[in-house]
């Protein structure tokens, strides 16, 4: 399967009379978006803010970020099942808005109970050392706050904001269809079957990905894999290129994991660079983190099973989604690889780690490398800005949003990553 | 120049051996045993103005007392810096070491610096609290490990940055700080892969943790004249968190009354937890502290009694310590109320 990227990169956005590139600024017809978003009738209104690198702002209650991307070649979709029709992801040609990112922030009024511990959540900086530290204080933002409609359920919400940021991010980047790319990538594996000479003495490597937890209700209706949610899934071998090109999103709440990290997947994008030197990159095992031990053990053992006979990998990399409890399905399915002859490696950003003792919740012999992505707790003080996008709701006894306040890393999207993309590492002191 | 107090055992400190482990603490202003390699290290930025010599058994068999007396004797030359030791692999002395430099911080606010051989009881009972440089397990290297602590504590005067373990010589005393590495993470899992394939050396990034096996109690006999109480980690409060539970790393628990309950009012109640869906449980709250089914075997006769009071802390992101802390707490006053079992319920 082969793969082009048309990257477009992307200096500035601003809004104009009509969507399009001009000198490396993305112009935004704001009404035409606006117009286009709601034809979702669980939206009421859909507001559209822009967001600077550089900018004193800050945006509230990031649900997720999604780089702009649409299909320039014959008889293929934007992100299939969610928003375009069902053909495959991940063959023919993409343009890429390089620079450019969709942010969807959670514009509802009321407060919603439950997971999130701040109300104003996750927050964006476009300057300091939020934007320093984090990915998307550095691309060029296009802000969606949706209202919802009267009647319509959290869900129903969710849902409804996760396939207008998708619809957004290929309505825009359909802008750079036609254009000279500033830089095109082609991304191309052999079938599992090749018998080249060059891959024949190579390890073949796996990539064992979770791309969902059940620690939180999935959400009905919101696209995750070609446009279903998938809680019920069991390991499913994909290419790479589907993961990269629009099958795949990561499911709310994204916590350190968002759509951009997938469609710009560090662990694929290194595996691709070593594929044909150093290993033969073997393809993609989507998995689940399941919320209890009979489903845990199932999951573990199919997807080691298939990596090593189906796959027939000698190696594999394990990364996790969710907060602490998918680590356990993660180490648990790399011991069944090692039991099973395959070499595995994990990637563990510490969502339990106890920073006065131990670094993660599994203590197996088998599971012996594991490479550190970081604490997400270590606090982190964000000076005030002159602009929020966002709803702002009052905490009794804290300063405003717009002031200066503390938040720990994982309160700033883009800072941590849970597949791998940052260099922060957690040293034992 | 820093007054610096030091620490030594009965036989460094040159009063005896084996026959003279009993020995209670004593203070001298003379230079003795390890004292002259720090007044070497030290040059002329520090002088060690007081030594304290303690036997290792009198030490060992009264802890607290015995810290309490050293640090007694060293409060009035009022010390910048203690060092104890160097230990090596002397068992005791390296528990009396680890305890009077806790002291040393805590009680005189002073940095403390002690140095042991990896396999002395005193690094894992101690190296959380303090500095501990690495040793070999023979006193042969003193003058270089009397070199280092004194490269550490002139860090920790000045207030720098610590460098990490290895790079220092200390035992890492377990803190967690993020780093920034050359490369993402993403390359450095690959390239760790690829050293594991080739059978090439590697190294974790996370060392494997060592937790403890709970063994646990024998099966009660007979249920029907048990008392069983709830216990629950799913942060199930009474409306308003009058314990103010924390949301994250708890280091509280309360006990609530349940009383002629026949079960628990999603009017009462609220959860206090972030790390599940709590939808459910807010709904009935019974559903994870099931007062409404034991109430039902307490009728039937099958349970003898339901202990009238259920406790309820926040199982999210807690610290291992803090929690054994609580788990002891609510173990206690379980078994001062005569309680016979347990239903744990975890989320």
């Amino acid at each position: 399967m082969k793969l082009q990227l048309d990257r477009v990169i992307i200096r500035d956005v601003r809004f104009g009379a009509t969507t399009a590139i001009h000198d490396g600024a993305l112009h935004v017809d704001r009404s035409a978006l606006q117009y286009l978003l709601l034809q979702d009738k669980r939206f009421a209104a859909v507001d559209i803010e822009l967001a600077h690198p550089g900018e004193k702002c800050r945006i509230t209650k990031v649900l997720d970020v999604i780089e702009p991307r649409a299909k320039t070649s014959e008889g293929d979709e934007d992100f299939p099942g969610a928003v375009g029709g069902q053909v495959p992801a991940g063959r023919g040609s993409t343009c890429v808005l390089e620079g450019a990112a969709v942010v969807l922030s959670d514009y509802r009024e009321k407060v919603e109970s439950g997971r999130s511990m701040d109300p104003n959540g996750e927050i964006i900086d476009m300057s300091g050392p939020g934007a320093e530290a984090g990915r998307y204080g550095k691309t060029h933002n296009v802000v969606l706050l949706p209202t919802p409609a009267e009647g319509v359920n959290t869900h129903e919400y969710l849902a409804a904001s996760k396939i207008a940021g998708l619809m957004a991010a290929a309505y825009l980047a359909r802008a750079g269809k036609g254009m000279t790319p500033d830089r095109t990538e082609t991304l191309e594996l052999p079938s599992l079957m090749a018998t080249d000479k060059a891959l024949a003495g190579l390890p073949r490597v796996v990539y064992i990905f979770q791309i969902l937890t059940t620690q939180f209700d999935p959400i009905p209706g919101e696209p995750v894999l070609y446009g279903m949610n998938v809680p019920g899934m069991v390991p499913t071998l994909l290419h790479p290129n589907e993961v990269i090109d629009g099958a795949l999103t990561s499911p709310l709440p994204a916590l350190n994991v968002q759509t951009y990290q997938v469609q710009n997947h560090p662990i694929i994008k290194e595996l691709y660079a070593r594929h044909g030197k150093d290993l033969f990159f073997a393809g993609v095992i989507a998995s689940t983190a399941p919320n209890n031990m009979a489903e845990i053990e199932r999951m573990s053992n199919m997807a080691a099973t298939m990596a090593r006979y189906v796959v027939g990998a000698q190696g594999a990399i394990l990364t996790k989604t969710g907060g602490g409890a998918p680590e356990l399905t993660m180490a648990r399915t790399a011991q069944r690889c090692e039991r099973l002859g395959i070499r595995t490696t994990l990637a563990v950003l510490h969502m339990a780690a106890d920073v006065r003792g131990e670094v993660t919740l599994f203590s197996m012999p088998e599971v012996d490398a594991i490479v550190s992505l970081g604490v997400p707790f270590t606090r982190v003080t964000l000076p005030a800005v002159e602009r929020v996008i966002g709803r702002q709701h009052a905490v009794p006894g804290a300063p405003p949003i717009d002031g200066e306040i503390v938040r720990t890393e994982n309160g700033v999207r883009g800072i941590h990553c849970q597949l791998g993309s940052s260099r922060i590492r957690a040293v034992k002191y | 120049m820093i007054r610096v107090a030091l620490y030594l055992n009965q036989f460094f400190g040159g009063v005896g051996g084996e026959d003279k482990a009993d020995l209670a603490p004593r203070l001298t202003e003379e230079i003795v045993g390890p004292a002259k390699a720090f007044r070497a290290a030290l040059g002329d930025r520090g002088e060690v103005v007081a030594t304290v010599i303690c036997g290792d058994n009198y030490f060992a068999e009264n802890i607290e007392g015995a810290s309490k007396e050293v640090k007694e004797l060293l409060a009035p030359y009022r010390p910048d810096l203690l060092f104890a030791g160097p230990v090596f692999n002397a068992g005791r002395y390296g528990i009396a070491c680890g305890a009077v430099c806790k002291m040393a911080q805590t009680d005189l606010k002073i940095p403390a610096i002690t140095g042991m051989y990896r396999e002395n009881p005193g690094v894992d009972l101690y190296r959380k609290d303090v500095y501990i440089v690495e040793t070999g397990d023979t006193a042969r290297s003193m003058a270089d490990v009397v070199k280092r602590m004194t490269t550490l504590a002139w860090k920790l005067l000045a207030g720098d940055k610590m460098g990490n373990p290895a790079d220092e010589g200390y035992f890492s005393r377990g803190w967690l700080t993020n780093e920034a590495s050359e490369k993402t993470g993403a390359e450095r899992a690959v390239d760790m892969l690829l050293h594991k394939l080739r059978g090439e050396p590697f190294e974790s990034e996370v060392p494997r943790p060592a937790y403890d096996r709970v063994k646990p109690a024998p099966a009660i006999k007979d249920l029907r004249s048990a008392t069983i109480a709830l216990v629950t980690d799913g942060g199930l409060v009474p409306k308003g968190n009058p314990d103010k539970i924390e949301v994250t790393a708890a280091t509280r628990f309360g006990i609530y009354d349940i009383t002629d309950k026949d079960r628990l009012d999603p009017n009462g109640y609220d959860v206090n937890h972030g790390g599940y869906d709590s939808v459910l449980v807010r709904q009935d709250p019974n559903r994870l502290v099931p007062v409404d089914v034991m109430r039902e075997l307490e009728k039937k006769g099958v349970i003898g009694t339901l202990h009238n009071r259920f406790y309820s802390t926040t199982g999210l992101a807690c610290i291992v310590e803090v929690m054994k802390k609580i788990g002891q707490a609510i173990a206690e006053d379980l078994k001062r109320e005569g309680v016979s079992g347990v239903l744990l319920t975890s989320t």
